[in-house]
């Protein structure tokens, strides 16, 4: 391809045009997570792109600390919504790996559970909001409801089809001579599983888990139906940051929204090269 | 010797295939049990209380949800439930609007990633962070940057003579206008990951012998990375349309399907009449009636695809 200094421009205007649209919007967030409140409503003349007056006290107020200019008080501090955001994601994660990669094995391997792909193709397909009438009659009957086991449990099995497909892919992948020498070592198969695969496959299990710890993490549809007061998550918590009384709670609520968009922004980063493979369910390799 | 080795058979005892297909059988088995539990048992549950008028504010537990039969009702109402029918043409639109922009716009950016240059690496990270932003936040950033005395305003007030105090989100238009945009902003990423994935993989030496041969890079593009890119795009597409189909996170934070129903796309409107209305049963019915008509279009899809 013969390729000109002016395409080389034209490349570069267009995607430094691409990153600062990429951006503003995160960056706007991070500004007003680090304004006082008079320069959260201010607008024309007033309005501030970088704060003036920068402060934590946005974070302060989250974490229950006096000393802000707001003068409402937190009936309830973040760090039980940060708590039921990790655990029912971590567990969730914990869930949905150990059944997606012994299933993908399974598979991969023996054949077994031919049905499971196309069942958990059709389990991504379905709006979460079709099948949460019986979710929401089963959990209230297991006494689930606002809990974050409850959760884990929900996010368990909506990510299965993730790391399911996923572990697949990285099994499909390995070579295996190393379980076949293994097997006539004298290795039972279950022991090749446990002592030979799993350990070589430590860095494809830690992406996949990763990735769907983000999607877990992600989650704001399925907490707002399940929980109601003691286990909400980061985002359910975030709503609730504004009333008829208060108002908007703008800076609080950017620095709320700092906290949850950090780990998975740098979760993402870690694990980028094997993005594109998690979300087209392996279909894609990079 | 350990008990295990005590205990296991000799090598001899039970054929590998057998062995094989024993521990393939329990290696499957959680994932067959989570999918029954969430698929099977609870599609049962729905299609039974979509047959009834039950509701939880009747006080009776669903099991005898039969006391209010009435039969097929639900899903004759569901014909003539406007509201219904407005939200699935809204979410259609959001869909038809959205996804094609996305693709475009990602495809452009991919091709202008497929050769290398300096700061790559940094440029193609950046880009693809507003993916890993949680919707619900993404929500929430939008919500801010579209206030009347917000950063977009006061951007548009640049190149009009009068400042522009457009309430975005309190009209009808502009809350669509800005629902999309939010939705362009998070997923073209995505688009650009998976295309820019699929580009990469295009023989290069095809398209430097097309050139050669005098193709312009119009024709190269037609005939050479369009068809390569065929089953990539496909994907692409249909991931988008799918995920864009149940927009919920993003749009209900911004602005909960208001002002009036303007915003309310299916997702919306099931979670307003499941959590306002409590009419659970005819919730149920539209939930069946969805998946019906989604799994009857997958099969479709996949057999177009297959052919």
């Amino acid at each position: 391809m013969t390729r000109s200094v002016a395409f080389d421009v034209f490349r570069f205007a267009v995607i430094l045009i691409a990153l600062v649209l990429a951006l503003v919007p995160i960056l706007w967030m991070v500004s007003m997570a680090f304004k006082p409140v008079a320069e959260w409503q201010a607008t024309g003349a007033a309005l501030t792109w970088v704060p003036r007056a920068p402060t934590l006290d946005n974070f302060r107020f989250l974490f229950g600390q006096s000393g802000s200019d707001l003068i409402v008080a937190l009936d309830r501090k973040v760090g039980k919504p940060i708590l039921s955001s990790l655990l029912s994601s971590g567990f969730g994660t914990l869930i949905a790996m150990s059944a997606g990669t012994a299933a993908a094995y399974g598979l991969s391997r023996f054949g077994s559970g031919a049905n499971l792909p196309l069942a958990l193709i059709q389990l991504r397909l379905f709006p979460p909001m079709a099948v949460m009438i019986p979710v929401m009659i089963m959990w209230a009957f297991l006494g689930l409801i606002d809990s974050w086991w409850g959760l884990a449990l929900i996010y368990g099995i909506v990510t299965l089809p993730f790391a399911f497909w996923l572990m697949k892919t990285f099994f499909d992948d390995m070579p295996k001579e190393i379980e076949e020498a293994a097997l006539v070592e004298g290795c039972s198969r279950w022991r090749v599983f446990t002592r030979v695969t799993l350990p070589m496959m430590a860095a494809p299990l830690a992406a996949a888990s990763l990735f769907v710890f983000i999607l877990n993490w992600s989650d704001y549809l399925i907490a707002l139906l399940l929980t109601t007061r003691e286990w909400v998550t980061i985002p359910v918590y975030m709503a609730s940051l504004s009333s008829s009384m208060t108002g908007q709670l703008y800076g609080a609520k950017a620095a709320l929204g700092l906290i949850a968009a950090v780990p998975p922004v740098i979760l993402g980063l870690v694990i980028q090269k094997h993005l594109v493979r998690g979300l087209t369910f392996g279909a894609l390799k990079q | 010797m350990t008990m295990a080795d005590a205990r296991r058979p000799a090598p001899a005892a039970r054929p590998a295939a057998e062995d094989g297909a024993r521990l393939g059988f329990r290696l499957t088995l959680p994932a067959q049990i989570l999918v029954l539990f969430i698929a099977v048992f609870p599609l049962l549950m729905q299609l039974y209380i979509s047959l009834t008028d039950w509701s939880p504010l009747t006080g009776t537990a669903w099991p005898r949800a039969w006391e209010y039969w009435n039969g097929f009702a639900n899903y004759v109402d569901l014909f003539n439930d406007a509201k219904l029918w407005r939200s699935i043409w809204r979410t259609l639109l959001v869909v038809a609007i959205a996804v094609p922009i996305e693709f475009l716009l990602g495809l452009g950016l991919a091709m202008l990633f497929v050769d290398d240059f300096p700061g790559k690496k940094v440029a193609y990270s950046i880009l693809i962070a507003p993916m890993m932003v949680v919707p619900a936040v993404a929500g929430y950033m939008f919500f801010m940057l579209f206030q009347s005395g917000g950063p977009v305003n006061d951007l548009l007030s640049w190149f009009t003579p009068e400042p522009v105090a457009l309430a975005w989100l309190s009209q009808p238009t502009t809350a669509l206008v800005a629902v999309i945009i939010a939705d362009i902003w998070q997923w073209t990423p995505l688009m650009f990951l998976i295309l820019l994935a699929g580009l990469v993989g295009v023989p290069q030496d095809q398209l430097r012998a097309a050139a050669l041969l005098g193709a312009s890079p119009a024709q190269r593009f037609v005939t050479i990375v369009i068809p390569r890119m065929k089953a990539i795009m496909i994907i692409a597409i249909a991931l988008r349309v799918i995920e864009c189909l149940k927009i919920f996170d993003t749009l209900f934070i911004m602005t909960g399907g208001g002002p009036g129903d303007a915003t309310q796309t299916l997702s919306v409107y099931i979670y307003d009449i499941t959590t306002q209305d409590l009419i659970w049963g005819y919730v149920a019915a539209i939930a069946l009636a969805i998946l019906v008509v989604l799994s009857l279009g997958a099969v479709w899809a996949m057999r177009r695809m297959v052919r």
